[in-house]
């Protein structure tokens, strides 16, 4: 069964194709919760309503919008930023290792190597640095904009308005 | 709002940078135009979760899905810690229990079936009371919709699989559902979803879950 069509079965109830879908996909969901939230509790917590949310909406599921692995990674991503919110994003960003995250070219490779990512590297290579860096903090590790300005130590109104042009400027050039 | 903006809002919000409040606006927005903006961004931006490595995810999540699948008493949006849950809905029996005490210590009528739905805040927001067959619903603390949307009233019997509507709920609250359209039985699900004007346009609700409970006999009752 392909996953769209899991996600099909899904919605008409079928508890068995949702197990299967935990079995395939939890380790990556669960990863992408891990690395907005930084702590294995509240990741649980993440992935645990992210799949009552799969379960509740699953026949919102649009194949001709994008692929069943980005829906159940936005879904499980949104139970993530709800929980990251509900604690007024209380969560350590000082840890140094935060600021590591690939932006450099050869470290995108995991990016390239997603389905319709190679593009998107490419279109993230071609902004400012500190913009993609942005980017990249808010989207992979849930940083608000304020955190990500005390991050890289530039003004708040700087971040987002550079935040802001980084997505217009990848709309650009994704379209 | 222009097609830039829509474009710049719905990439705020896939993007995470969104506030609290503003992120379920969108969330709930009802636009077409704002949905199928978010969900072009979601497709550009998915292949950024290839930077988060995969891990695997504590022994027994699966189990704590399955029974909140099988019990769905849960809007997930007002659990933080799983310890936080019992106690959530401990506090809505104790909340249900006393009202129940307090509303019907002269009378001794029938074993009332009731339930109170309670806001983000754990504030005891609305009851519902099964009443001559039917239903009633009051507000506690009563607060307006958001601008432009509605409050719709849901029951679900158990072991159903889809709501039945009971109607919009105007601004005073007060509700009383006849006892032709819903029959109150022990179990049966009771929700608040917010929608557009004049209700969801599908026999299901198409907003989110603001609010739901369980009717259940009051202890004492």
């Amino acid at each position: 069964m392909d996953s769209a069509a899991q996600l099909a079965a899904i919605a008409g109830g079928d508890r068995a194709a949702l197990r299967a879908l935990y079995d395939a996909e939890a380790p990556r969901l669960f990863g992408i919760a891990l690395a907005l939230l930084r702590d294995r509790d509240r990741a649980a917590d993440a992935l645990h309503d992210g799949f009552l949310n799969i379960a509740r909406r699953a026949g919102q599921f649009d194949a001709s919008r994008g692929a069943a692995s980005a829906w159940t990674g936005a879904v499980v991503r949104h139970a993530a930023l709800d929980i990251a919110r509900r604690q007024g994003r209380e969560i350590p960003t000082d840890d140094p290792a935060l600021g590591d995250i690939p932006v450099e070219a050869e470290a995108l490779t995991q990016v390239a190597a997603a389905d319709d990512g190679r593009r998107l590297r490419d279109c993230l290579l071609a902004l400012e640095e500190s913009r993609r860096r942005g980017i990249l903090l808010a989207f992979v590790h849930g940083l608000s904009h304020a955190q990500i300005a005390a991050k890289l130590e530039l003004p708040l109104g700087t971040v987002k308005a550079w935040i802001r042009r980084g997505l217009a400027q990848l709309r650009g050039c994704l379209t | 709002m222009t097609p830039d903006e829509i474009e710049d809002l719905a990439g705020e919000y896939v993007l995470g940078t969104l506030e609290a409040g503003a992120a379920r606006a969108v969330a709930a927005d009802p636009d077409p135009a704002l949905q199928a903006a978010i969900a072009r961004w979601e497709a550009r931006l998915a292949p950024l979760s290839a930077l988060a490595p995969p891990a695997p995810p504590p022994p027994g999540l699966w189990a704590r899905i399955e029974a909140s699948l099988a019990a769905p008493v849960v809007v997930p949006l007002q659990r933080t810690r799983n310890w936080l849950w019992p106690a959530w809905a401990a506090g809505a029996s104790a909340v249900a229990a006393g009202l129940a005490a307090f509303l019907w210590l002269q009378p001794a009528p029938a074993p009332q079936l009731m339930t109170v739905l309670l806001s983000r805040q754990d504030q005891p927001a609305w009851l519902v009371q099964a009443e001559g067959g039917g239903l009633r619903l009051a507000a506690l603390n009563p607060q307006p919709a958001p601008e432009g949307r509605v409050l719709q009233l849901w029951a679900l019997p158990q072991g159903a699989t889809a709501p039945t509507s009971l109607g919009l709920i105007p601004p005073s609250g007060a509700v009383s559902i006849a006892p032709g359209r819903v029959a109150p039985s022990p179990g049966m699900l009771i929700e608040i979803t917010l929608e557009p004007p004049g209700g969801s346009p599908n026999p299901r609700p198409s907003g989110p879950i603001l609010f739901i409970g369980r009717l259940a006999a009051a202890a004492g009752s």
